[in-house]
């Protein structure tokens, strides 16, 4: 019983700094879960807290809800534009980052080279939840976010697969090339059958049974299941997990309530960023840095042979795409930086480098390793990878879209000042002159505002119409608010309050669709005017 | 009695200027003017009828409020316009609106308009103004 409260009360503690670092990083700009590591390493120093982290922790536990939400928000039509650079990446993509990277700390080293190729395996999982959250904040191109995002979900899979093969290999010393091509395809293959044929019977279910209640619980079933069925018959969990994300988002969602839809988003985005939270905190609270200090050169080694077989891989792969696909859409060049410098690494490579058997006479080496690469990724990459999308000029939060955002932060401060001061006039702090001097300079000032918006429309007709359609949501919310509060008072049953309810979120469905088509919009004009 | 001026709108990048446009040809020939919005919820097509009538409503309702703006811009320069919004194909609508109300002119935008409301390519506005034309005889000045 003492031990469940001790974890219950780790559990608490991890929560409450993750959010208190949530807080503070969105004050200072900073990545979210590169704050997270630093406040972990920060609290490793003192080790307040007793954790141990296991694989199985990081496997089992926190990445089937990260890898589902993912893939579950994934719009399958946009996949399959990006399908080809995805699958390049992921899949020949990784095969070359194990050989380049075991080659390069096989020579640097002088590790034998099974051992490094099972580092190059794991350390070839790319990790970009720091890069897509960005991206999501800064509006980078729709395609690329796909592209990044898609690489990560299947290369996860991958780097599993082949990090099983090359430490079977590493520990036999025996490695058959043709049963290890087999071995992948059926591990991967298997994966990816199971997670669809799930999430295709979680589809169905959700057809039948639109209840908010019994689908999200279902959801939750479907991406520990799937995982756990995959790894108890031996193939890919992880890519089980991806399948099962994907078919359920694609064909479930299209027939699920706005109502259902809403509460399965807020539930995916809650698991997603308590996962997150948890495994980024425990990699800054795992970290010994004494004994990361003592494999300074080994680190050094694998951070040049991580970056140089990522630059390997994209740009390799990318002229690959430009010379076979002429006449379709290739990765612009200022795409491939982006991938190259947001090919971070974390919890995956973690999480396999973990689970090195103690056997292994290396092990010791690749976990600092491991360690050096994913707190290098994080901390110098993650943190320098805005300002190389502003200088690639790869941010679509245009200046119309700033310029109003400001206007409006000035309008909202203005009428609160305002109300401030009328609140004080009349608790008779300020005499009427001084009210009504104050408040014709605010009336002027809020005026000018007006005048300014007015302009911008003017001259961004369309940034009007985003706005309506911003306050019609804003008030469908309210209604929404409101209706609760009457359901809670007694003044309307549940009966007609869900029915209402369910109304109103159809209608910010589609205030949603309508406001998807106006970004599209927006991206084509941009897309044009830089043509 | 001068046949009116029709502008169609739908709050793309042009749509101001289009506006813009229409109020001062109302006003130099002293016409009647008509802002018309066609709510065409095809962009997304929907299994779910719940869901296709709120996005239909959504938008006809987003585009009267557009057009209640766009008259209270015309009042301010000494035109009384009136706003109506239809739901349906936007080309289909727009010429049956026009042959209905017997319209001199029709003042659309684009080419911004076009990429915003994607439907719009620089082609295809040059064909269905030729199409206009042909088929009702109204007069079309796109703005650009």
């Amino acid at each position: 019983m003492n031990s469940f409260i001790e974890t219950e009360a780790i559990i608490v503690i991890l929560m409450l700094v993750a959010t208190l670092v949530a807080i503070v990083a969105r004050r200072i700009s900073l990545p979210y879960t590169v704050s997270l590591v630093l406040v972990g390493l920060f609290m490793s120093i003192w080790r307040p807290l007793d954790v141990e982290v296991t694989p199985e922790l990081i496997l089992a536990l926190f990445v089937p809800p990260l890898v589902f939400e993912a893939a579950f928000h994934l719009d399958f039509k946009l996949l399959r534009e990006n399908l080809t650079p995805i699958l390049m990446l992921a899949v020949p993509g990784v095969l070359v980052t194990t050989l380049l990277v075991g080659g390069i700390v096989a020579l640097g080293t002088g590790t034998a080279i099974a051992v490094t190729c099972t580092f190059g395996a794991l350390i070839a999982a790319t990790d970009p939840v720091a890069v897509v959250a960005l991206f999501r904040a800064l509006g980078v191109p729709q395609r690329l976010a796909v592209a990044v995002e898609g690489e990560s979900l299947f290369n996860d899979g991958t780097a599993i697969v082949v990090y099983q093969i090359a430490l079977g290999a590493a520990l036999s010393g025996i490695f058959d090339p043709v049963e290890g091509v087999f071995d992948f395809l059926l591990v991967s293959a298997g994966g990816l059958t199971i997670g669809s044929v799930l999430g295709w019977l979680l589809a169905q279910a959700i057809a039948r049974v639109d209840d908010r209640l019994i689908v999200t619980t279902l959801t939750t079933l479907l991406a520990y299941g799937a995982y756990l069925v995959a790894e108890e018959v031996h193939v890919s969990g992880v890519l089980a997990v991806v399948a099962a994300g994907l078919v359920s988002g694609n064909v479930g969602l299209s027939k699920t309530s706005p109502t259902t839809k809403i509460m399965l988003f807020n539930l995916w985005d809650f698991l997603a960023f308590l996962s997150n939270s948890m495994i980024f905190l425990l990699i800054g609270l795992t970290v010994d840095l004494p004994k990361l200090w003592e494999q300074i050169i080994p680190i050094i080694i694998a951070v040049v042979a991580v970056l140089v077989s990522r630059a390997v891989v994209v740009y390799g792969i990318s002229f690959l795409i430009s010379v076979l696909r002429r006449r379709k859409p290739h990765i612009p060049i200022s795409w491939r930086h982006v991938l190259f410098w947001g090919g971070l690494r974390g919890a995956i490579s973690l999480a396999l480098a973990l689970s090195l058997p103690s056997v292994l006479a290396e092990r010791e080496m690749l976990l600092e390793m491991t360690f050096g690469v994913v707190l290098f990724s994080l901390l110098i990459q993650g943190t320098t990878i805005q300002p190389l999308l502003k200088r690639l000029g790869l941010i679509q939060h245009s200046d119309p879209h700033l310029a109003r955002e400001t206007k409006l932060g000035r309008l909202f401060a203005t009428h609160a000042g305002l109300k401030a001061l009328e609140k004080l006039y009349h608790e008779g702090l300020l005499t009427s002159e001084m009210w009504n001097g104050l408040r014709q300079d605010y009336y002027e000032t809020q005026g000018q505002l007006i005048d300014d918006m007015n302009q911008l429309f003017t001259e961004y007709a369309a940034l009007e119409r985003e706005m309506l359609l911003k306050a019609r949501q804003e008030a469908l919310r309210a209604e929404r608010g409101a209706l609760g509060d009457a359901q809670r008072r007694g003044l309307i049953s549940e009966h007609t309050y869900e029915q209402l309810r369910t109304e109103i979120d159809l209608r910010l469905e589609a205030l949603n669709m309508i406001y998807a088509s106006t970004q599209k919009g927006w991206k084509a004009l941009e897309e044009m005017q830089e043509k | 009695m001068q046949r009116p001026i029709v502008c169609a709108t739908r709050g793309g990048q042009a749509s101001r200027r289009t506006q813009e446009k229409a109020i001062a040809l109302a006003k130099e020939r002293g016409a009647n003017l008509i802002f018309l919005c066609i709510a065409d919820p095809s962009f997304a097509p929907l299994a779910d009828d719940a869901l296709e009538a709120a996005l239909s409503d959504e938008l006809t309702r987003l585009g009267r409020s557009m057009l209640y703006i766009a008259q209270a811009r015309a009042r301010k320069q000494g035109i009384e316009a009136t706003a109506i919004v239809e739901c349906g194909p936007v080309w289909d609508k727009i010429e049956g609106f026009l042959k209905d109300k017997n319209a001199q002119t029709l003042v659309i935008g684009a080419p911004e308009e076009d990429v915003m409301l994607q439907a719009f390519g620089a082609e295809k506005i040059h064909k269905f103004v030729e199409r206009i034309e042909e088929n009702t005889g109204v007069d079309v000045v796109v703005v650009t």
